[in-house]
Formats: structure tokens, sequence, C-alpha cells
């Protein structure tokens, strides 16, 4: 059974893409400096690979509606660290990584910085309730092994939990999963940064979904970039590592990887007996769980809801009847990158601390 | 659906209007170790949507433990009671189940239909209802333009724009025999709290 994971998720590997949207990233950190009226965001690792894409197709919808005015949107990458000046007349600030960080920019620059951040968690009470969280599609956050190791094809939450913790620290010492018997092997556990939104998601899904669980000593005090298998401590036999189920969807079935974003050495597995994958997408079992997230785009409220050109471009472009929510070429993107779309009317929903 | 006369259907909407007192109908049954979820979902009618329904010949009536209430600013609206169920509303996924029903009377040729077994379904984000003597739910009300918060255990959504879905306009046109009701069409504001049970 050890290796069932490997096998099922290379499948998924394999399986080839249906969505529209050409195999590939789209293009990483802006390739122009925007001008002082674009829209501009930094932030989450997770979604940035979808909201690069979301860059080109709005920007290319613009052009195509020969409109020259309008401002166009622009996303800067989590990495690589270093600083940047995200468009015309900004101030240099620190390259933000995570949706932490990308929070933390928001709140302590003005639009004249940037305008909005990627963000793939929810709000949390240190958030500022001026902060409107604006839903897009919905992730899950399972956990990735590596793809010849030790690690079982599914985890409980209990299991999780103690490995995170340090109550478990050894293969053998996993009990509750049907057919495996874990060998001696020191597990290796490894978290994303601090700032990292899918660090905070999963340290509360595996703790009940409340209160975000603090990890354990025996947790490595190095911190790889998420959602990139390709890590060379992923090629350890006993690794695990939280892993965004939709970016999984994105780099292997809608190919959309680089030399360092994509699985590499690890594949994506199970928690409490549920795929998170499911004919290629995000299983809604999975989604339905204490697992499944929602992904923002975070906006200032007061411009988000004001009056002027910003104001009107955020709505045009994350508004619940805005590009993202409504145009065709947005769903598809959402699709290709492994996301699942909301409920109607949900898209754009604001959410607050 | 039922086929009634006018002056019954009359009656029957003003003695279900009158009815509103506490006829629990949650479906979790009360424990000595567990709590229920609790709050609710207050819809208020838009004044215009009611004047056109009326104007149609169309009254809907909140029923029993549904409470309808007027105010002379704000007009019409209804509090369903959250019952049970367990949501996760900006994760978009669980149901909020509500107590009460709701009646919908066509005064010009008696038709009616009842819905009963409402909840707030979020992986549908619809308010939802079963006619009365069928099982499949029906998508009533879309809550578009939402404002989603938490307070501990306590989660709100507002909606501004409380719409007439597509599907439930049809059904309710069909059974009241009526072509009045279109999909996105402004029905008024909703504000759904839910409490989670412990």
């Amino acid at each position: 059974m050890r290796h069932t994971a490997a096998k099922l998720f290379a499948t998924v590997a394999i399986a080839a893409s249906l969505a529209t949207v050409a195999a590939g990233q789209a293009t990483a950190d802006p390739t122009v400096t925007p001008a002082a009226q674009d829209i501009v965001g930094t932030g989450s690792d997770t979604i940035q690979a979808v909201l690069n894409q979301f860059s080109t197709d709005y920007n290319a919808s613009l052009t195509a509606a020969h409109d020259t005015t309008s401002p166009r949107l622009y996303s800067w990458d989590a990495t690589p660290a270093g600083n940047i000046t995200p468009k015309t007349g900004a101030s240099t600030i620190a390259r933000p990584n995570g949706s932490g960080g990308g929070i933390s920019a928001l709140n302590n620059n003005t639009h004249t910085t940037v305008d909005f951040a990627r963000s793939s968690r929810g709000p949390q009470s240190t958030d500022p309730s001026t902060d409107d969280f604006v839903a897009f599609a919905q992730d899950g956050v399972a956990w990735a092994g590596n793809s010849t190791g030790n690690a079982p094809a599914n985890l409980t939450t209990a299991d999780l939990k103690g490995i995170y913790s340090c109550t478990i620290t050894n293969w053998n010492q996993i009990t509750d999963v049907s057919g495996y018997t874990g060998p001696n092997a020191t597990i290796k556990a490894y978290i994303p940064q601090l700032n990292s939104g899918t660090r905070a998601f999963f340290l509360t899904a595996i703790n009940g979904g409340t209160t975000a669980l603090t990890p354990g000593s025996c947790v490595q005090s190095y911190t790889p970039e998420e959602n990139e298998g390709t890590d060379s401590v992923f090629t350890d036999a006993n690794v695990i590592f939280p892993y965004s189920a939709a970016h999984y969807i994105g780099q292997t079935v809608g190919g959309h990887t680089t030399t360092s974003d994509a699985p590499g050495s690890l594949t994506l597995r199970s928690v409490d007996g549920v795929n998170p994958i499911a004919s290629n997408a995000l299983n809604p079992t999975f989604t339905g769980s204490n697992y499944g997230r929602t992904v923002y785009n975070v906006v200032r409220d007061s411009e988000f809801n004001g009056t002027g050109t910003q104001a009107t471009a955020l709505q045009n472009i994350f508004g619940a009847s805005g590009w993202i929510c409504n145009d065709s070429t947005a769903a598809a993107d959402i699709a290709s990158y492994g996301f699942a779309a909301l409920p109607a009317f949900a898209c754009g929903a604001v959410v607050h601390s | 659906m039922r086929r009634i006369s006018p002056r019954i259907a009359a009656t029957v909407a003003i003695a279900a209007a009158l009815a509103v007192t506490g006829l629990s109908d949650s479906a979790l049954a009360d424990t000595a170790t567990t709590t229920a979820p609790s709050g609710s979902l207050v819809v208020q009618e838009d004044s215009t949507f009611l004047q056109n329904s009326l104007q149609s010949g169309i009254i809907a009536i909140a029923l029993p433990n549904a409470t309808p209430g007027f105010n002379t600013t704000t007009g019409l609206s209804a509090t369903f009671p959250v019952t049970g169920g367990a949501v996760h509303l900006s994760g978009f996924y669980g149901a909020a189940q509500l107590g009460g029903g709701l009646l919908l009377v066509n005064v010009t040729n008696g038709k009616t239909v009842i819905f009963n077994n409402l909840a707030f379904d979020a992986s549908k984000w619809a308010l939802t209802g079963v006619p009365m003597g069928q099982t499949t739910a029906v998508k009533l009300l879309d809550p578009a333009r939402p404002v989603i918060s938490t307070s501990g255990t306590t989660q709100t959504l507002n909606s501004s724009d409380l719409e007439i879905d597509a599907s439930g306009a049809a059904f309710v046109d069909n059974a009241l025999g009526t072509t009045f009701f279109a999909g996105r069409q402004h029905a008024g504001t909703g504000t759904l709290t839910f409490t989670a049970g412990s």
C-alpha cells in the first residue's frame, strides 16, 4: 500500500488537460513598470500563477476592446526575495512573500504602491476590518509526501495533528490507516514560512478548524517555498509538507509549471480517506470539509466601495459584476490553474474579520 | 400544488400570517449534551417587488414557526429561525436548516404552493425549500452581493440584493399559473445569522 498514492497521482499527472488555457506559466513579474493608476498586487504564492494569467488575459481584453485608458492589472510574484518598486511613483518595498506579507504591504502602504493583496487565507482577527477579502475561487489544502517514500497514501486529521505537534515522530506510530504498516523511520515534517496563507490554513485545519496549531519542536526549521516539490529536501523518503490541491492540479493537469514551481519529488495525498482530487479537478467532498478554503484578493474597503478611477477599476476586476467573476476567459483560467468556481452569486463576496 | 377558491386562499393566507406561535419543528432533538445551532434568516421584502406581486394577485406568507413582521419604514419582513445544520459561509459549504415554511397564493385563481424544509445551502448559495408533496429542494432566493463576517462562533451573511432564483421562478410560476417571477428579480434584502451548536 505504501506507494499507492504515487501510482494514483501519476495518473493525474499524465491526464491531458481539457482546459483551453495554454500550458506553462503566465508571465511572472510584470514585464513593464506598471503605471501609477494601474491595479497592482503582491502576496500569496498559491494564487500568484492564476493572478498572472488574469493579468495577461484581463489586459488583453482591454486592448481587444481598444480601451487604452483603463487601469491594467499587474501582480508581483512572491519570490525571489529582495526589493521591488511595484509601480511608477511607488515606494520601494521588500517583496512580500505569502498572504500575510501581501496583506501587510497593503496595510502599510497606500494605493500609490499597492492596490491589492493575493490571499489564500481568510481574514483573521488581527486583520483590520477595513480590509475587504473579495472571494474568487475555492481550493483545498492537503499534504504531500515523497513519491517513492515512506508516507502512506492517506493520513487522518489526528495523524497530521500528531505529526505537527510531535506526538507522532515515526512512521511506525501511524496505526489508523488501513493496510499501512509504517517502517521504523523518523518523519521529517516541513511547513511553509510564517507569512504563508497555506501554513496558517493548514495548521488551523489539522487542529479542528478554529485555531491554528503551534508546530512542535520536531518540525523542520527550514521552510521550503510552498507548492514547490522541486526543493532538494523533498528527495528524502520521509518528508511531509502541506500542499495546495488546486496548485497541484494546475501543475499536473494544467501543465502550469516552471523549473521550481512544480511537484518535483512530491505527490499529493488524502486526508481522512478523502482524495483531494476527483476527475482531474478538486474533489467537492474535500473542499466541503475543514480542508476546503476560499481564495481572495484583498482590497481596502474605502477604495473598493469608493468613487473614481481606482474604485471603478477595482470593481471592474474583482467585484461581483467584474471580469474575474463573469468573464468566460477568467473562468477558464480558474479551472486551468486547478481552482474551483464559487457558486453563482458567491464570487465577489466580501468577507471581513 | 393545490387549487382552492380565492376566498379560501385569502382565509388561509390570513390564518397563516396570524399563526406565528411557536410550533417547534427543529430537526435537532434537544439533548442534555448538545446545544442546537441558533440564529435566523431575516428577509426584508422590497416594497416595489411587493407592490408588483400584489398587483399580479400573488401573496407570500411566512408560515409557522417563521415570524412575519411589518415596519412602516421598511415594510414587510419574515424571520425564519435557524433550527439545525452546520454551515461555513466563507467556505461556501454546509447548510443551515430553517424553521417555518413559505406559502405562495395566487388569489386570482386559487392556486397555492407551500415550501417546507427551508434551508440556506451555502454550496448552492441559495435559500432552498421543498415543495409540499415533493422531495427535491428548489432554489428560491439567491443572496447576491454578499458580505460575510464572523465573530466568535457566529457567522453573518448580509445581502443587499436578494434575488429570485431562475429555477425557483419557473417552478412557482408553473405552480401558480403566473408569469410574474423571473430569475435575478430583486426581491429584497436578507440577513442570515448562524451560531454554531456545541
